[in-house]
């Protein structure tokens, strides 16, 4: 239980951070119409702290190799 | 141009092979070794989320206003990071109730009301049509565009075309087969349809892979991959403009779609279908929340590239919706271009399939169903078997809905871009969010308050978003939305009261959230709940904490009226089973199942599962008598509540007391057994201080019998051993009395005032010979009197000769010496006995005094003494209320000393 209650903290925290990431006033910020390597920041920016939150989330979501076998993912 | 044939046939062979697969996969689940039982099957059947509107609509809004198209995508995301509270929140309560359905879920969280179910059902309904007709115009228009493959562009804007109609149409024919087929093959509906999720996730494999091909192709073989591309872009200040945060309309339209997608994500009926009722195993879930984002980043990825592409190279008037299927077209690449139009495909069939089957269900428990059975309610009861008749409600709502989606698609879709009509289904849909998450987690919200927010909101939604969609059509007066109904400018519905310069659907989410969220809050607020709206609410609210809270019921009712029940809507076979089962797990037999509470809830979740809870629970009331739960009845279940903790309180403390008890009885346990083994000791080392003097009394008994002729001065030494350890026998038997005597507590004492000196005087007098013997010098530094103690004489006497013939032992035999003092204070009186024998090593200083504890190695030396004679001193002493002990260094000595209280001057007076 202490587990479950930590990954669903966890989670609730990412969910605040993604909530600040994805959404104005940080997409102002970034959104100026800069551009990286000849890329468009935005567009960068954006799908990056897309991915950075889904790993995040694959990272506490998924079940730990040590009980990964219990109860089997099917 | 292309035959249409080969594209037709090409479709249906798709459409044949989704068959194959559902039919696989059913024929699997028939035989127990499900297809879909895996997390990644399950995340992909949730990317039915991703339809036409993500394969064509993206696009064509990226091309107009940038990253816009995203917070659809990024909502969801959103509402997975919250996975774990809110989803597995509402799978734990849908799995417990038997909830098949959104409109079952809400209905059940506010009071098992059949109304609100209805009422939600309707809405979903009415909303999701348009979003339908969203699929149907799609899969037409990507029909035509590719029918008229090389030439691009020209039928973008759709028009009378008889092709266009009526692929949409026989298209809307096919899926309807297709979805009667898999999707309402039994009664029980929560039942899983495995063949159609598993053909679902092959569809989402499929569209995938047609996007990021398409993709792959628009940017590393029409441009020289990303760089190249933006660089081209980067020459066009138009499309540079598309690059920044501005095109999209500004933060509010922003946080207002991604707020759109977090609450379509969970309310869309087929949403809720994949996501809630499809699940067969919770912890799919947990690989759902990284894998489902995952797989909308992916699909999302080239949407922008794509969109920028075909800006620069598409020629004018090409509709922006197919640029994905145009972009492989003009590059000549016929079969490219039939793969991207077979993933289009796929997307809007999936959507299509899977929504119409969640409404199909809506419609005949949430809607048909409750109204059966309150209006012919008598002509329904008799019906012998209501399985058939279920399915085929089922099986007409799904063509049905097809139809409603064409008709929109005919009547108002033509003219409007496909992301502007899902947003449209996409805003009704939202209507129920605040009732389920506020449901979920705030007790109070209530009945009234639900159906009050749900419905306003929805009405609100018509007049500012469903009502303008067919003014802009041309089938209201376009001045209704120009000038306000009747010329009412306060009325305009895209400005209502005069809030202008918000877009549509932001100025349409902000009236319709105003009204829902206001009116569920303030009403419940304001209003009681009754009891079965509590226990519903505590139901849903604590999900996660009580696996299944049990309702109160009290009532009565018949086993045989309970099984005819559930019979009649699941077929007898089944129904026999569902007890049987229940009467298994009890272990009785089918026939001895008591009729309680318990069995009733069985019986209407067999039935919810069926025909929705609010149904069920009229029919179970058909024939279970319930009474309705008194205000006496609550209370008293609070008594014992709050008896039930009053007595675990007590319980805990009682517990608490035992454990210390039991800790103080280890303890003392510990002691006697540590007092038994010094028992032990004592004992055998008695006998063996006992035995020792015997064996050589015995042996020279012996050698003195069996030797009569011995010479007579051996004969009187060993007599004289015999009589030595005789005594040391007596001797010994003596002390052992005494010790025991004293130990026992009951010494019959006589307590005078005692002179110390004096007694040490005597004691030397009665030693003098043992000093002689040993030709050892004893000094006496005795002063003529000293101060009395109180205590018995020949004790003291005992202590002290005790004291001397133990200094005399263990002196050298050369130049031995021991002095005798007796000292006072105003306090005690000091009686000191020093050698200069070989001393006690620290170690000893204590254990000299316990009984047998002879310091040295007793096994060389012979044992110069009982043993007890420094254990009945400490005994004397401690009884006099004095204190002895040794101090003593090793090699020089030892000194005993003993000290007693003066007799108190107080004492004498009394």
């Amino acid at each position: 239980m202490p587990d479950e209650v930590r990954r669903r903290d966890r989670l609730i925290g990412l969910f605040l951070l993604a909530l600040v990431l994805l959404n104005p006033p940080l997409l102002m910020l970034f959104g100026g119409g800069d551009t990286v390597f000849g890329l468009p920041l935005l567009y960068l920016y954006i799908f990056a702290a897309w991915l950075l939150i889904i790993a995040t989330a694959a990272w506490i979501a998924e079940p730990r190799s040590s009980r990964a076998r219990r109860g089997g993912d099917g | 141009m292309v035959a249409g044939w080969f594209i037709i046939l090409i479709a249906a062979g798709y459409i044949g092979l989704l068959f194959a697969i559902a039919y696989y996969g059913d024929k699997r689940a028939d035989q127990g070794r499900s297809l879909i039982n895996s997390s990644a099957v399950y995340a992909l059947s949730i990317a039915v989320y991703c339809t036409s509107w993500t394969f064509y609509g993206s696009v064509g809004r990226a091309s107009q206003s940038g990253i816009a198209f995203l917070p659809i995508y990024l909502g969801p995301t959103l509402v997975f990071c919250l996975g774990w509270l809110l989803l597995r929140k509402i799978l734990r309560v849908s799995k417990a109730n038997r909830i098949t359905t959104i409109a079952d879920f809400i209905g059940s969280r506010y009071g098992k009301n059949a109304a609100l179910a209805g009422l939600v059902a309707i809405i979903a309904v009415i909303g999701v049509v348009p979003y339908i007709a969203l699929q149907l115009k799609a899969v037409s228009t990507s029909f035509t565009v590719l029918l008229h493959y090389p030439a691009v562009g020209g039928m973008a804007d759709g028009g009378p075309d008889s092709y266009f109609h009526d692929t949409a149409f026989w298209a809307a024919l096919c899926l309807a087969a297709f979805a009667i087929l898999f999707g309402t093959r039994t009664i029980e509906a929560s039942e899983h349809h495995q063949g159609l999720v598993a053909a679902i996730a092959f569809e989402s494999i499929v569209k995938l892979i047609a996007f990021l091909a398409a993709g792959l192709f628009v940017v590393t073989v029409l441009f020289d991959g990303f760089g190249d591309l933006f660089q081209r872009v980067a020459a066009d200040p138009e499309l540079t403009r598309l690059l920044r945060f501005e095109a999209t309309g500004g933060g509010f339209n922003w946080i207002t779609l991604t707020l759109l997608a977090m609450a379509a994500v969970i309310c869309l009926p087929r949403q809720f279908q994949v996501i809630v009722v499809e699940n067969v195993n919770e912890r799919h879930l947990d690989r759902a929340l990284w894998a489902f984002p995952l797989y909308l980043f992916l699909i999302n990825i080239f949407v922008l590239p794509i969109a920028l592409a075909g800006r620069l190279t598409a020629p004018a008037g090409v509709d922006p919706d197919t640029i994905v299927l145009t972009l492989p077209m003009a590059a000549q690449q016929y079969s490219l271009a039939l793969f991207v139009f077979i993933g289009g495909f796929s997307a809007g069939t999936g959507m299509v399939i899977v929504e119409t089957v969640a409404l199909s269900t809506m419609v005949s428990n949430d809607l048909v169903m409750p109204l059966l059975l309150r209006w012919r309610r008598l002509g329904l009861a008799d019906w012998p078997e209501l399985a058939p008749f279920l399915l085929k409600v089922r099986r007409m709502a799904i063509p049905f809905l097809l139809l409603l989606g064409y008709l929109y698609m005919r009547l108002v879709g033509e003219s409007y871009a496909l992301v502007a009509i899902g947003l449209v289904s996409f805003a009704a849909v939202a209507q129920f969010f605040p009732a389920i998450l506020l449901g979920l987690f705030w007790r109070r919200a209530s009945t009234a308050a639900a159906f009050v927010a749900i419905g306003g909101g929805f009405l609100l939604w018509i007049y500012t978003l469903l009502l303008p969609s067919l003014a802009g059509s041309g089938w209201l007066p376009i001045a209704f939305i120009n000038e306000g109904p009747f010329g009412i400018a306060l009325l305009k519905p895209y400005a209502l009261f005069g809030l202008a310069g918000l877009d549509p659907i932001t100025h349409s989410l902000f009236w319709t959230m105003l009204v829902n969220i206001g009116a569920l809050v303030g009403i419940s607020l304001l209003t009681e709940q009754s009891a079965l709206e509590r226990t519903q609410a505590a139901l849903f609210v604590d999900a996660l904490e009580h696996a299944e809270a049990g309702r109160l019921w009290r009532g009565t009712a018949k086993l045989s009226d309970l099984r005819e029940l559930v019979a009649r809507f699941l077929g007898s076979g089944r129904a026999v089973e569902a007890f049987q089962d229940y009467a298994g797990r009890r272990g009785v037999g089918i026939a001895e199942l008591a009729v309680d509470g318990e069995l009733v809830r069985h019986a209407e979740r067999l039935l919810a599962g069926a025909i929705g809870t609010a149904s069920a629970r009229v029919m179970i009331a058909t024939v279970a008598e319930e009474e309705p739960l008194g205000i006496d009845e609550v209370m008293r279940i609070l008594d014992e509540t709050s008896q039930v903790i009053e007595y675990s309180r007590r319980l805990e403390e009682k517990s608490h007391e035992l454990e210390t008890a039991t800790a103080e009885l280890r303890a003392a346990n510990e002691r006697l057994k540590e007092l038994d083994r010094l028992k032990d000791d004592f004992v055998s080392t008695v006998s063996h201080e006992l035995r020792t003097p015997l064996t050589s009394i015995r042996s020279f008994s012996e050698i003195l019998h069996n030797n009569p002729d011995l010479n007579p001065d051996k004969r009187r030494e060993f007599l004289a051993i015999v009589v030595k350890e005789s005594e040391r026998l007596t001797r010994l038997i003596n002390q052992m009395l005494d010790l025991s005597k004293i130990e026992s507590g009951k010494p019959d004492w006589q307590t005078v005032d005692v002179d110390l000196a004096e007694v040490a005087r005597e004691a030397a007098a009665a030693t003098s010979q043992l000093f002689e013997d040993r030709s050892v010098r004893l000094d006496l530094r005795l002063p003529e009197t000293a101060p009395p103690v109180a205590a018995d004489r020949d004790r003291l006497m005992q202590v002290t000769v005790n004291l001397l013939s133990n200094a005399v032992k263990f002196c050298p035999p050369a130049d031995g010496r021991v002095a005798l003092t007796v000292a006072s204070d105003p306090v005690d009186v000091t009686l000191t006995v020093a050698d200069n024998g070989p001393g006690i090593a620290t170690e000893h200083h204590e254990t000299v005094f316990e009984p047998f504890r002879q310091v040295g190695d007793t096994l060389t030396a012979k044992p110069q003494g009982t043993g007890l004679g420094l254990a009945i001193c400490r005994m004397i002493v401690d009884h006099h209320g004095g204190r002895i002990w040794v101090e003593s260094v090793p090699g020089r000595g030892a000194i005993f000393r003993v000290r007693l209280p003066r007799r108190m001057p107080l004492a004498r007076a009394v």
